[in-house]
């Protein structure tokens, strides 16, 4: 049997059911293939145990860009009103980073008076150049070649960049290129403190915190957090899937058709030109318009015959680093955990387990040579605290994220049950040093590394960024330099996952500058207000 | 107060130092350059340390030398000449060898050997190199722009950047953006397959930097030394005939033809000023002298917070100096021989001896010499740019001997515990262990040894933290951030004041590129 849309999207995560709904809302007649059985891509949950749930990938829920969600009428979800804070518990030591900056500051000040001083204005100017970030990820990236025309979008980006005042330009370009390591070090002295903070500039790339750019990658991730918020962005109210219902729901409301379980096996290509989509069961779509929203190399390498692609694009995308050399160990336990001297409000953050810049450093090291840390830094969360439908009554799940475990070991061999075996071990022993008696509550555990993340979410590498998050692969370079605006050497092929400008942790922001582009409407300003 | 008031006073007889004196004179006016050592040069400057031995003690090559300043000054009158090192070989593990030679057919032949595809990828990459190299020249000649600025004339010089940077075109534009923000490493994979000659070309990337080659902004330093120019072609090193220092004498020579008086043994103590106007200087020795303009060539922390009060300055100057990072990370052995290395992989005496020696193996040695330096300790197995002067210029060592120049990373300047006799020595000694494994002979061939940390460094040529460029070259310590945010102009919060070293843009090696524009912005001033 064969069908015919005006448009087919691939993927069925935040950027896919954004892209349905905006094509949908403008009369196309929409189809949305998701290889899952479930909608939601990388906030799915995953059942690792009879009755225990988590969203490994989906810890920070990410940012829902306000014109984003006024333009496909997506029911903004509520976030959590509680504390949801930064801790770092550690050899006996503790630390926690409240939202409140005042409450944070009191924390610090046993440590040094002088880092609780300046919290406030570290925690503030995070802020302000997060918020230019946020001004930058509303529009499609300026490129060098843009059109006379859309030099006007850049005269209202350049007023933002001049809102920001002298000093907080400078420090926002100053900041891109640093490591997160020495951004930390400019504001405080509290070994302590600096390792609660650093890890923020780890997510999404494979280098340790004494690499340049992991400064931009730690405001990367607080786009859109609130105020106060040292870490990510606060998660959803009513669970980890509330963003993907109400994405579904507006998708269906805009006319879109979902398949799940239907795995493109396929573009199909004639005369440079997109003629369909070929599912895995050998049916075939026919459109003249795919908005994928897979990385790129999931697009290009595994589904247009290479002979449409010019082989400096082909060397381009593989060119592309996905690196995030990151492992999940998910728990399922009898009961609540606790870490002596931290209260149960404390453990609704993130708790990260490393104690020292150094040992972050350390932890990263082995991936440069392809091998995992045999001290990896890990950070758990307990999800279940928040969501109890998540485990059974009265039981839990710890998620502990883990770096570094590199996608392929040394020489290229792949992960056996022994490397498996080593890294969860160290997993376990990271988190039972700060909770005594942890291993005795574990009832299972599973261990996902880069292949399994690859494998279940469809992800290249298992790379949930969709390419490093480094200064040469963001804003018009991403997802490869020349491609950035959403079109491909395909006519009627664009990209709209998190593998295109902005990035990962911007809900939808792609896959709706992707739709603007396929429907031919002209980007956003920057100084329109959001 | 002396008799005597120059025009300006120029604190500090570096390169830049002496170029900014000779392009003040040229333009006429009185000039002064104060040394404190007894021998010009700074960082650049030849000694006979051993009887019959001389050494380019620092800096030891020369390509990045501007070549404007060269035909301005007419250096090659005043004794410039530079002598072309050739080729590079990088002894391999396994007993074989990597290298480039002068004739570029025989380095295809060569690279076809160890790779035919990296031999045609290594023609594509040095036009794409090159193209790079020329499209940040011009950014190397011009006076950065504040872009925090409304002023015509830095609205002006952003609109003709981006003017320039549409003139390049998108790939070549994007193509710069992956040399200004990758690591060398990250960048030489995309174009290469053979390990050791990433590694070698990687090494650019990390010379005087605290940065590995997978450390992202490596790939600017690996560009930054591919913009050196001799006779017109990119990427050729040199070797100066009797040293690096006869560069500066050479420039101070031009300096004082066009009037400039130069002292050597002079230390400066501090600038005098008067109502927020520098007035001239005072030495250590309690003289003082006067002039209408100083000019520090020194780096900016000695510029900012040893010459002048700090509570002179503003606050956010002072903190911007406080996070500008120098951190040392290179040392230098320097060997006087009775005879010369015999490699393993290349043995007796050939042309190779005439050019540069690299241990750069691989890709994870460089990468694992960076890693033991970041946690404080030297490398037990560093990377080392070697060359040979005297078989180039035979009057560097006596006849028969020769020099041995090793340029070594990494060294901290922040080694744990602290350098002292017995840590210099160790250094030492893993150097020469280190080079014995591709040339076994070398130890026994060594009549004397020299060996300077960044502290040995920081202590001869006052250079803070041993660092050579003054400064790291860090994204976010070059152009208008360059040395910082606000103050890129040469000028300072002083009036008068002026800076002109390579803690300004655009930056270290011996380049003069900061002396040149310095005297320029201070002519311009009317000064």
């Amino acid at each position: 049997m064969s069908r015919s849309f005006d448009a087919v999207v691939i993927g069925g995560g935040a950027n896919g059911l954004v892209a349905a709904t905006a094509l949908g809302k403008s009369g196309l007649r929409v189809l949305l293939l998701e290889a899952a059985e479930a909608l939601g891509g990388q906030s799915r949950l995953v059942e690792f145990a009879p009755g225990f749930r988590a969203a490994p990938l989906a810890t920070d829920p990410g940012w829902l860009p306000p014109a984003v969600a006024r333009a496909t009428e997506i029911d903004s979800p509520a976030r959590l009103s509680v504390e949801a804070p930064v801790t770092i518990a550690a050899a006996g030591e503790h630390l926690t980073l409240w939202r409140d900056t005042a409450r944070a500051a009191d924390a610090i000040r046993p440590l040094s008076h002088a880092d609780a001083k300046r919290w406030p204005s570290f925690i503030a100017r995070l802020r302000k150049l997060a918020g230019f970030l946020e001004t930058l990820y509303r529009v499609p990236p300026p490129d060098v070649n843009a059109p006379a025309g859309e030099l006007l979008s850049f005269i209202g980006l350049a007023r933002r960049f001049r809102g920001l005042g002298r000093e907080d330009m400078l420090e926002f370009l100053r900041t891109l290129p640093m490591s997160v390591w020495e951004l930390l070090d400019d504001f405080f002295e509290s070994g302590l403190l600096k390792a609660a903070v650093a890890p923020g500039g780890m997510v999404g790339v494979r280098q340790g915190p004494r690499s340049g750019g992991t400064g931009f990658a730690l405001l990367h991730g607080l786009v859109g957090a609130e105020a106060g918020v040292a870490r990510g962005r606060a998660p959803w109210r009513d669970g980890p899937e509330a963003f993907t219902r109400a994405a579904h729901e507006a998708a269906l409301r805009a006319g879109v058709t979902v398949r799940t379980g239907a795995q493109v096996a396929r573009i199909e290509v004639r005369d440079e030109s997109v003629a369909g989509v070929v599912i895995s069961t050998g049916e075939t779509i026919s459109t003249s318009r795919v908005l994928s929203t897979a990385d790129a190399a999931r697009t290009f390498l595994g589904w247009v015959d290479p002979v449409w692609l010019d082989p400096e694009f082909l060397h381009a995308v593989r060119n592309i680093r996905y690196r995030d050399s990151t492992a999940w160990v998910l728990y399922a336990l009898a009961g609540l955990p606790e870490i002596p001297g931290l209260t149960p409000e404390a453990l609704r953050g993130v708790i990260t387990l490393t104690p020292s810049l150094k040992a972050l450093e350390q932890a990263a090291d082995c991936a440069k040579y392809g091998s995992m840390s045999e001290r990896p830094h890990v950070e758990v969360t307990l999800p279940s605290l928040h969501f109890p439908g998540l485990a059974p009554e009265g039981k839990h799940v710890l998620v502990a994220r883990v770096q570094h475990a590199p996608y392929r070991l040394g020489n290229g061999t792949a992960w056996d049950a022994a490397g498996r075996e080593t890294l969860e071990r160290a997993v376990t022993d990271a988190i039972a040093a700060v909770i005594p008696g942890f291993v005795g509550r574990v009832l299972h555990r599973t261990l996902l590394v880069p292949p399994d993340i690859e494998a279940r979410f469809g992800l290249t590498a298992g790379a949930a960024s969709h390419g490093e998050v480094a200064l040469d692969q963001i804003l018009f370079m991403r997802p490869v330099a020349g491609w950035a605006r959403y079109a491909t050497p395909i006519a009627g092929l664009y990209l709209g996952g998190a593998g295109a400008h902005p990035g990962p942790g911007v809900l939808g922001g792609p896959g709706w500058l992707a739709a603007q582009r396929l429907l031919g409407n002209r980007p956003v300003r920057a100084g329109e207000s959001s | 107060m002396n008799a005597a008031r120059f025009d300006a006073i120029v604190i500090g007889g570096g390169h830049n130092g002496l170029v900014t004196a000779a392009y003040l004179a040229r333009a006429g006016r009185t000039v002064l350059v104060l040394e404190r050592r007894p021998l010009l040069g700074g960082a650049a400057v030849t000694e006979e340390v051993f009887p019959g031995f001389k050494f380019s003690v620092f800096s030891y090559v020369v390509s990045l030398l501007r070549p404007e300043i060269i035909r301005d000054l007419n250096l090659p009158r005043h004794g410039l000449q530079i002598l072309p090192l050739e080729s590079t070989v990088t002894p391999l593990d396994n007993g074989d060898y990597l290298a480039s030679w002068a004739d570029p057919d025989e380095t295809r032949r060569e690279l076809c050997r160890h790779s035919p595809h990296d031999a045609d990828a290594a023609v594509l990459f040095g036009r794409v190199m090159h193209h790079m190299a020329m499209a940040v020249k011009p950014i190397l000649g011009m006076v950065p722009p504040d872009p925090t600025s409304l002023s015509p004339a830095d609205v002006m010089g952003f609109l003709r950047l981006g003017g320039h940077f549409r003139s390049l075109g998108a790939e070549r534009f994007h193509a710069l953006h992956k040399l200004m923000t990758m690591s060398s490493a990250d960048y030489l994979d995309e174009w290469f397959e053979f390990d050791p000659l990433k590694a070698t070309k990687s090494a650019s990337g990390i010379i005087g930097t605290f940065l590995g080659p997978r450390s992202p902004g490596s790939a600017y330093v690996l560009l930054h030394h591919y913009m050196g120019e001799i006779d017109g072609a990119f990427r050729a090193w040199g070797f100066q005939k009797g040293g690096t220092g006869a560069i500066s004498e050479s420039i101070a020579r031009a300096a004082q033809a066009f009037g400039a008086t130069i002292r050597t043994g002079a230390a400066v103590e501090r600038v005098l000023t008067r109502d927020g106007q520098a007035t001239g200087v005072a030495l250590e020795s309690g003289e003082e002298i006067a002039a209408k303009v100083v000019v520090s060539g020194l780096d900016p922390r000695l510029t900012f917070t040893k010459l002048v009060e700090p509570k002179q300055l503003p606050d956010d100057l002072v903190e911007g100096v406080r996070r500008y990072k120098f951190r040392g990370s290179s040392g230098k052995v320097n060997l006087a021989l009775d005879g010369l290395p015999d490699l393993t992989c290349l043995p007796g005496v050939g042309p190779h001896l005439r050019g540069a020696i690299s241990i750069s193996p691989s890709l994870a040695y460089l990468e694992r010499a960076y890693d033991d330096a970041k946690y404080g300790e030297f490398s037990s197995h560093p990377y080392m740019d070697i060359v040979i002067p005297s078989m180039i210029d035979p009057g560097m060592a006596p006849p028969g001997k020769h020099v041995m120049s090793i340029f070594v990373q990494y060294a901290p300047y922040a080694l744990n515990g602290g350098w002292n006799d017995a840590k210099r020595e160790a250094f030492g000694d893993a150097v020469v262990a280190t080079l014995a494994r591709y040339a076994p002979n070398l130890p026994s061939r060594i009549l004397h040894r020299q060996v300077l940390t960044p502290a040995d460094v920081e202590r001869i040529t006052g250079l803070s933290e041993g660092n050579i460029f003054q400064g790291e070259l860090a994204l976010q310590q070059l152009f208008f951030l360059r040395p910082v945010p606000a103050w890129a102009k040469y000028r300072t919060p002083v009036g008068g004041y002026w800076q002109c070293g390579a803690g300004t843009h655009p930056g270290g090696g011996i380049m003069g590129g900061s002396g040149r524009l310095a005297a320029l912005e201070i002519l311009k001033e009317g000064a």
